[in-house]
């Protein structure tokens, strides 16, 4: 039962830092109607912004932390001014589809991107506070304390931003419909470029976290996507609380799968699996997402 | 095809066999690789581009229509081209279960849902390796018993355009029009007397089956086949191809895949760049040149500036 | 179905339409230059100064590894430069084509159908993924031009028994038995074998189990995907193990090693004073290693397949030497089979007079040369299968790393006994 005790603690931490990528992922279909299929890849670049702020700028780990985050939220902003205006116009038929191929495109440009770039060798930004802790059968290293701990103060602060600012309620307003927020005098382009910029902040920050856990490498960013999707569409499109609580139950979840799938041999070669057939089976009987709000629906 | 301009067809026809008989083994190779990525492309362009239907799980049917074709090959000595058209049915099969299931899933849900169908393909094809080989590929018998590329290159061109007359056909059908209704309003569509659940089964069945013909054949003609067939970068690499080219025509999608593959293989030095120009190729295409490169192009050869607008 | 106005998002202005038109147009244009400026076969040119065409194939893109490739391709480089600043072979310069597979099966196809089509190359060499090396092994038999390989390990490349095909790189039946004789004299019992799920990790496994049975030692195999990047749950699993495993063996040919050593040593399951580590593969060798792993590489074991410092001759001095001024870190062993490769087939020419396919293949079988690695033959024998054209005496020694950012080469040699360079077999970690 030990075993058991020391991966659900385990899961618990990958479950806060996968639930920070979703609210990412959530809050940018929220406020723009897209899936963003480059959001794993502004976690890697969160990572990597990180690592050269430590290597290049000297500064230590939190710092660094910190510059990643800005960042990788004006890299959002920027890509979302350039890329993503076709969205707004009016114009413009099947946004849902542009955005799907424009984000399609953006992953596969940033990840080949990165590793000509960064370098196809992993690195491994220094760790925020070297050691571990153990209490009894559970041992947790620092770094992996320190992402959880840091994981939930970001999904804190997101809670905070939405419902009690007023750049929260702005956005809030234009995710529930474009044309009132307009009315009530909320700008929507800025909105959207706070949105996405704030959705690639998430994931940035994300990335810095798990940079010291798991090596930087351009294509890092597959498997926290695919993950993203899975919570997403778990916790219901759109909404915060739900891809939090979603993203806790899939990190408990697979980690427990690993633990006790009866062939131990190939236990890590289908746990990736196991999430992405959970999603399957709940689009299939719930196809707009197990919390999916009406609204939320393509134009 | 109601408007084809025969000439047309027939100085592509022309240019064709006078291309095989000028370049070297080499350059038959990328042509008969072309043509496998043009059906690709060109059936991904035909539930994307006609019927709306965003799937990622392409290539997943590539690879599902080359391992089944290899693996009754191997087990039961079939026949090769039979093994082929059993690849091409299972692919059909599963297909309309796909699109069955994917019936009330909307834009980015069905494309992550494909994705995720493509990933539980693949890892499985990974992971039983006993029955696959796994990574290090599976050896499938050459269709034909010559290393000469002639044969196949012929081949590939008929495949390529039975294939694309087959769905061309389709296209101007009744159903061809169902699935653009489709596209564009479902909800209207169902009103107006589209049998949605059947338009959809169809479309996918349709893509899906050319595209495990074309698994199928890659693989008796290439020799080996690996999971990788399936994997993101190669979906990736179809889209590019199909957008590239232009979704909403399949001879443009074809032109896509043919440039691409052959910028691919020119650019060959330039190794890990070449990823990152077809990323950034895919993004100003998709950003500026909604129609494709080649789509208006085609457009206005084959019907010089006729805008009451038949795609072939 | 309209064009202008349906289309995605177009606005369905004229002038952007022609634009497209103009871009597609120039597209077409620019694939057909492409095709007629393609570099055509060099037989249209003969005379003596027109260079003698080498063809290398390896990873220079993903997935492959492309950062092996890299650095096979750099010591390659530095060979190609040292023959031609001797003169050349025959009269005439050697250029090597470097050919791209991204570590797939189906690109190493067509860089070989490139390579003996389109280059006329005399012979081939390289490769780091053993699944590409079968491919590309079949045209090259069909085409009977020689193919040497450089850093393939799975037994059946030799084992096939092409006459074209060489291997200057050990088999995985030769590391796993030197493998094996380690994990006994060290006294390991109970083993836990991580691996990757590739055909190199999947093959060396294979290889390995029949010689732990045949030894008496228990082990227990866990494979994982290639992108997975948390074993957390998987070490914890061997960890709570009872009896507790004395040795965790990694089968890892790629950076994905470099997550297992840290997070086996982070949560204290291995390198401990219970419980040993080694990594197979190679990646503990790479320029990159101790900057991921840190000081949870202290301690761990691997094997090495170049020459022990002991063992050096004039030429791994040399090589060492210019490699690391040129590129600022150790070659990996790896990089020298490389150099090695291209100069055996430079030699064979010399020796053979001429570059005719029969000749060269001759010419190998009856080498004799002395390269970074050591004096290099090729085994006529097929006794077992692999090997026939295999470099037998190909080194391969253990070595564990005591201290943090130790340089392989510097590293403690611990088997075989014969070059061993400390009085232990292997010395857990306090």
């Amino acid at each position: 039962m030990d075993y058991a005790l020391v991966q659900a603690a385990n899961g618990l931490v990958l479950g806060i830092i996968f639930a920070v990528i979703a609210v990412g992922l959530t809050l940018v279909f929220a406020v723009l109607k897209i899936v963003n299929f480059a959001h794993g890849e502004l976690y890697m670049m969160g990572g990597y912004f990180a690592y050269y702020a430590i290597e290049l700028l000297g500064l230590s780990p939190f710092p660094a932390l910190a510059a990643a985050i800005a960042a990788s939220f004006l890299l959002a902003a920027l890509l979302e001014r350039t890329l993503l205006t076709p969205l707004y116009s009016e114009t413009t038929e099947r946004k849902a589809e542009y955005g799907i191929l424009i984000t399609f495109g953006l992953s596969v440009a940033l990840r080949n991107l990165a590793l000509i770039v960064f370098g196809p060798f992993p690195l491994r930004p220094p760790s925020f506070v070297a050691g571990v802790q153990q209490w009894g059968p559970l041992i947790l290293t620092n770094d992996r304390l320190v992402a959880g701990g840091v994981g939930l103060l970001v999904l804190m602060a997101v809670v905070y931003i939405m419902s009690r600012t007023a750049a929260g309620h702005a956005l809030d307003a234009v995710s529930q419909s474009r044309e009132s927020a307009a009315i009530v005098g909320i700008d929507p382009r800025l909105a959207y470029t706070l949105g996405f910029g704030l959705g690639g902040a998430l994931a940035g920050a994300a990335g810095a976290l798990m940079g010291p856990i798991f090596s930087l490498s351009p294509s890092m960013g597959i498997l926290p996507d695919t993950q993203a999707f899975v919570i997403v569409i778990l916790g219901g499109m759109g909404s915060v609380p739900g891809s939090i609580v979603a993203g806790i139950l899939i990190g408990l979840l697979e980690s427990l799968f690993t633990a006790f799938f009866p062939d131990p041999t190939r236990a890590l070669s289908y746990s990736n699996a196991f999430g992405v057939l959970i999603l399957m089976v709940i689009l299939i009987l719930r196809p707009t997402g197990l919390l999916g709000r009406r609204h939320m629906q393509m134009e | 095809m109601r408007r084809v301009r025969v000439p047309v067809v027939l100085a592509l026809a022309a240019a064709a066999v006078i291309y095989a008989q000028v370049v070297s083994s080499y350059w038959l190779h990328i042509a008969i690789v072309s043509m496998i990525y043009g059906i690709l492309a060109a059936s991904w362009a035909l539930l994307a581009g006609y019927a709306g239907q965003f799937s990622f799980g392409h290539m997943a049917f590539a690879s599902l229509g080359g391992y089944t074709s290899a693996l009754l090959v191997q087990w039961t000595h079939l026949p090769i081209p039979l093994g082929m058209a059993s690849g091409t049915v299972v692919c059909a099969v599963l297909g309309s279960l796909i699109g069955w299931v994917c019936l009330r899933m909307r834009g980015p849900y069905l494309a992550i849902f494909t994705l995720a169908f493509a990933e539980i393909v693949r890892i499985i094809l990974l992971t039983e390796y006993a029955v696959t080989n796994g990574p290090a590929g599976l050896r499938v018998p050459h269709l034909l018993g010559t290393p000469a590329k002639l044969p196949y290159y012929y081949i590939a061109l008929g495949l390529l355009a039975v294939c694309l007359v087959t769905m061309s056909a389709l296209a101007h059908s009744r159903w061809g029009f169902f699935f653009r209704a489709i596209r564009e309003d479902e909800e209207a569509a169902a009103a107006s007397g589209v049998h949605v659940v059947r338009a959809k089964m169809y479309a996918f069945a349709a893509a899906s089956s050319f595209a495990g013909l074309a698994g199928a054949f890659y693989a008796h003609y290439i020799g080996i086949l690996t999971p990788e067939l399936g994997s993101p970068d190669q979906m990736g690499l179809v889209v590019a191809m199909a957008i590239l080219g232009g979704i909403e025509s399949l001879p443009a999608a074809v032109g896509g895949a043919a440039g691409v593959e052959t910028l691919q293989e020119a650019l060959r030095s330039a190794g890990a760049w070449r990823f990152v120009l077809f990323g950034v190729l895919l993004l100003v295409t998709m950003r500026f040149f909604r129609n494709g490169l080649l789509q208006p192009a085609w457009q206005r050869l084959m019907h010089a500036g006729a805008s009451e607008g038949k795609v072939t | 179905m309209r064009t202008g106005a349906r289309v995605i998002g177009a606005p369905g202005i004229s002038l952007r339409r022609i634009s497209g038109v103009i871009i597609g147009t120039s597209l077409v244009v620019l694939l057909l230059a492409g095709f007629i400026v393609t570099p055509g076969g060099s037989t249209w040119a003969l005379g003596a100064a027109v260079p003698i065409k080498l063809g290398w194939v390896g990873p220079l893109s993903p997935p492959g590894d492309y950062a092996q490739g890299e650095i096979l391709k750099n010591a390659g480089i530095m060979a190609t430069e040292e023959i031609n600043a001797r003169g050349g072979v025959l009269g005439r310069p050697v250029e090597v084509v470097y050919e791209d597979t991204s570590g797939r099966p189906e690109q190493g196809t067509a860089a070989m159908e490139r390579l003996l089509t389109q280059q006329r190359v005399v012979a081939v060499f390289g490769e780091y993924h053993s699944s590409v090396a079968l491919a590309e092994i079949e045209l090259a038999h069909i085409a009977g031009i020689p193919w040497v390989g450089v850093d393939v390990w799975a037994n059946k490349i030799t084992g096939l028994g092409y006459p074209e095909v060489f291997r200057v790189a050990p088999t995985n039946a030769l590391i796993m038995t030197q493998i094996g004789g380690w994990l006994v004299a060290a006294g390991f019992k109970n083993v836990a074998i991580l691996q990757e799920k590739t055909d190199s990790g999947i093959n060396a496994r294979q290889t390995l189990e029949p010689i732990l049975s045949a030894k008496g030692i228990k082990y227990d195999v866990v494979e994982t995907d290639l992108n997975t990047t948390d074993f957390t749950a998987q070490i914890l699993r061997f960890k709570s193990q009872t009896p507790p495993y004395d040795m965790l063996l990694t089968l890892f040919s790629g950076s994905a090693a470099y997550t297992v050593v840290s997070q086996a040593s982070s949560l204290g399951f291995a390198p401990t004073a219970r419980t040993a580590i080694y990594n197979w593969g190679g990646p503990a060798l790479d320029p990159t290693f101790w900057k991921n792993v840190r000081e949870a590489g202290i301690g761990l074991a691997s094997e090495n397949v170049g020459l022990p410092k002991v063992k050096w001759n004039a030429k791994t001095n040399a090589f060492v030497e210019t490699f690391h001024k040129r590129y600022g870190f150790d070659p990996t062993p790896q990089a020298m089979e490389n150099y090695d490769a291209e100069w055996l087939i430079v030699d064979g020419i010399q020796r053979a007079g001429t570059t005719s396919s029969r000749a060269l293949i001759a010419a190998l079988e009856k080498t004799t040369w002395v390269g970074t690695r050591g004096k290099y033959a090729f085994s006529k024998s097929h006794e077992p299968d692999w090997a026939f054209h295999q470099f037998m005496d190909a080194p391969v020694h253990i070595i564990q790393y005591d201290q943090m950012n130790q340089s392989p080469l510097d590293a403690p040699v611990v088997w075989p006994r014969s070059l061993a360079t400390v009085d232990y077999v292997y010395k857990p970690r306090p």
